[in-house]
């Protein structure tokens, strides 16, 4: 089963956002989407998950997306996207209560606190929303999207995450609480495909990684093929070395040495 | 969702809104029955409403007079303001959630002025219809052509202010005075080529006020403010989804434009039959539902039908209020509105948290 995006092409005005793009995340897996500030990552995303007109073709575990009807599509995915807003001064639970809007979990009443519990927010129930620190909205964010595909698996198809960078505005203990949970999900037959800033992590946690570079695939591949010195070099213009340690020594830290 | 479940999670101390929303449904179902009640026995002529009762239960027969008070004018009247406060507030609710803003309200946002101009459109020009055409839609035509100018001048003020699912505040509010500016400037116009009866008609209902209630009145605007008000709950869940923006609205599963262009729609007619029939009375859409959500959240499945019934109440008390003031004679109810509405409407510009969107 598998998240497919075919010649995927999105114009804006007159430039051309996307120019025919090949995307595919496996179901079991976490799929990351890497590139630089502006490269079409967002766009991609969107583009997946129909919220932006685009030509080609987009497939979700074997059903062409254009012919399922939004409630249908709400069942399969959720989406957290890289920016929320939030009008009226509603609390941390009934945001994530609205996720029970939709999909096959609606109407189970314990989720949306089961999902505040997972991102590391128990008791944040009552706060308002608007009153949150940006990391912890966004992990308020992410509950919601959780609460509406919860079990990665329904009905014997997997169930998707699309979210646009759920980590960046987190710490890094966050950081790695958010990645785990996204690749728990994926263990658990769910397929997730992020967003990501933070190669690190990219590398720790993703089975694949897509490399978006004015507006194309510029690799595709695990992480140990696609992070190479060549293509973040070109993509990210400038001079990047994988697995190296500092030369002049000073302080360093990888996620890669903590442990939750 | 119960109060348990909060306990398990160490915010025992908030109580569940929708509890306390529940229960306020019933308190202001009472507050309703309380003001209708004063509002039947309230009035300039002398009758009293307990008598008539009390005459009633005894097997006699009222009064010529008392009958006529009681049954042709305060009864009506204590309906349609009933009815008329509860469109105003759920439009203004449903606006705000269709604009996901608190200060989206149709008084404010030209929607009424453009309504006006329907119905001063209908009054003026109605004359020229053929007899027979006039004969056949007779009483709706008012209120239809308000409900026709309420929904363009929607229409265009959501195509203005919001592109990419978003609502730009500044654009709307700005919109909204150019739009109330333009219907207004062109009612004026209609105005000079109203003769003497129609201009009468013009400037008393242009004050705003529930004078003129009668059951015809009555009947023409009830049809169509029902309809808006039974149809408001169905699209609380989709208002609450929007709230999160048109795109993660989308994602939920909720018809996005589906319900953008029912909500419109049940605006417009809310809107458009409140005005019609009552004139311009503001502010009643912007407080009510500001005042229910500081109470018990911005959730539109009790906040629609909260706000249909303290806007009935809140407009019974202010009609009250105009008429007893300056008793035998009458204040616009629209200045009563206003002199409360409008100090509640500053202060919730004070405050940050509601307009941390703006
Ligand atoms: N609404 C828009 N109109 C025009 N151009 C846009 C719009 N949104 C994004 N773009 C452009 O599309 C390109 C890709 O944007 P995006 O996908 O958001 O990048 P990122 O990879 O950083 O997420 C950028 O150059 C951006 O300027
Ligand atoms: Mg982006």
């Amino acid at each position: 089963m598998s998240f497919l995006g075919q010649n995927i092409r999105v114009d804006l005005g007159r430039r051309a956002i996307l120019h025919g793009v090949d995307f595919c995340a496996k179901a079991g897996e976490l799929t990351a989407i890497v590139g630089p500030n502006g490269s079409g990552k967002s766009t991609l995303l969107r583009a997946l998950c129909g919220e932006m007109a685009f030509s080609g073709r987009v497939a979700i575990n074997g059903r062409d997306a254009a012919a399922l009807k939004g409630w249908e599509l709400a069942g399969m995915r959720a989406v957290l996207p890289q920016a929320a807003t939030l009008a009226f001064p509603f609390t941390v639970i009934e945001v994530i209560r609205l996720g029970l809007t939709a999909g096959v979990s609606a109407g189970c009443a314990s989720l949306p606190l089961r999902a505040l519990e997972a991102v590391g927010l128990a008791g944040y129930g009552g706060r308002f929303y608007q009153e949150l620190s940006g990391g912890e909205a966004q992990r308020v964010q992410l509950a919601r999207v959780l609460t509406q595909v919860w079990e990665p698996v329904a009905h014997g198809m997997p169930r998707w995450l699309l979210l646009d960078e759920p980590v960046s505005s987190l710490d890094i203990g966050h950081q790695l609480m958010v990645m785990q949970l996204m690749r728990d999900y994926a263990a658990r037959g769910g397929g997730v495909i992020a967003v990501m800033h933070d190669l690190n992590l990219t590398a720790m946690f993703a089975d694949a990684v897509s490399m978006v570079h004015r507006g194309e695939i510029a690799a595709c591949g695990t992480p140990a093929e696609v992070l190479t010195d060549a293509t973040l070099s070109h993509a990210y213009r400038c001079n990047l070395r994988v697995n190296c340690e500092p030369p002049q020594g000073g302080t360093w830290l990888l996620p890669h040495t903590a442990t939750l | 969702m119960t109060l348990a479940a909060y306990d398990e999670s160490g915010v025992a101390d908030l109580p569940d809104r929708t509890v306390v929303a529940r229960r306020l449904t019933l308190w202001l179902g009472l507050l309703l029955l309380a003001t209708m009640t004063g509002s039947l026995a309230t009035g300039a002529a002398s009758t009293s409403l307990w008598a008539a009762f009390g005459d009633l239960a005894q097997g006699r027969a009222l009064s010529r007079v008392d009958e006529t008070i009681l049954w042709n004018i305060r009864l009506p009247r204590t309906l349609l303001g009933a009815l008329v406060g509860a469109a105003l507030a759920v439009s203004g609710a449903m606006m705000q959630g269709l604009f996901r803003n608190p200060l989206a309200d149709p008084g404010l946002v030209g929607v009424s002025a453009g309504a006006g101009l329907g119905a001063i459109a209908a009054i003026v020009l109605g004359a020229m219809l053929p007899a027979g055409l006039m004969a056949s839609v007779g009483t709706y035509l008012v209120p239809l052509a308000a409900f026709a100018g309420g929904w363009v001048t929607t229409l265009v003020l959501y195509r203005v202010s919001t592109r990419g699912g978003r609502t730009s505040v500044a654009t709307m509010l700005l919109a909204g005075i150019a739009l109330g500016a333009l219907a207004g400037a062109v009612s004026g116009l209609l105005v000079y080529a109203a003769d003497d009866q129609q201009l009468r008609d013009l400037t008393f209902w242009g004050l705003g006020s529930l004078a003129g209630a009668t059951w015809g009145k009555l009947m023409a605007a009830a049809p169509i403010i029902l309809l808006a008000l039974l149809g408001a709950p169905f699209l609380a869940r989709g208002l609450n989804a929007l709230a999160l923006g048109e795109a993660a609205a989308g994602h939920l599963g909720i018809p996005v434009q589906r319900i953008k262009n029912l909500t419109v729609l049940a605006v417009a007619a809310a809107t458009g039959a409140a005005v019609a029939v009552s004139g311009g009375i503001g502010f009643v859409g912007i407080v009510v539902p500001h005042l229910l959500r500081l109470a018990s959240g911005p959730d539109h499945k009790t906040l629609l039908p909260n706000a249909a019934l303290l806007g009935a109440s809140l407009l019974l008390g202010a009609d009250m209020i105009s008429r007893t003031v300056i008793a035998p004679a009458e204040l616009p109810i629209g200045i009563v509105t206003a002199i409360l509405g409008a100090p509640v409407f500053l202060w919730i510009l004070l405050r940050r948290r509601m307009v941390v969107d703006l």
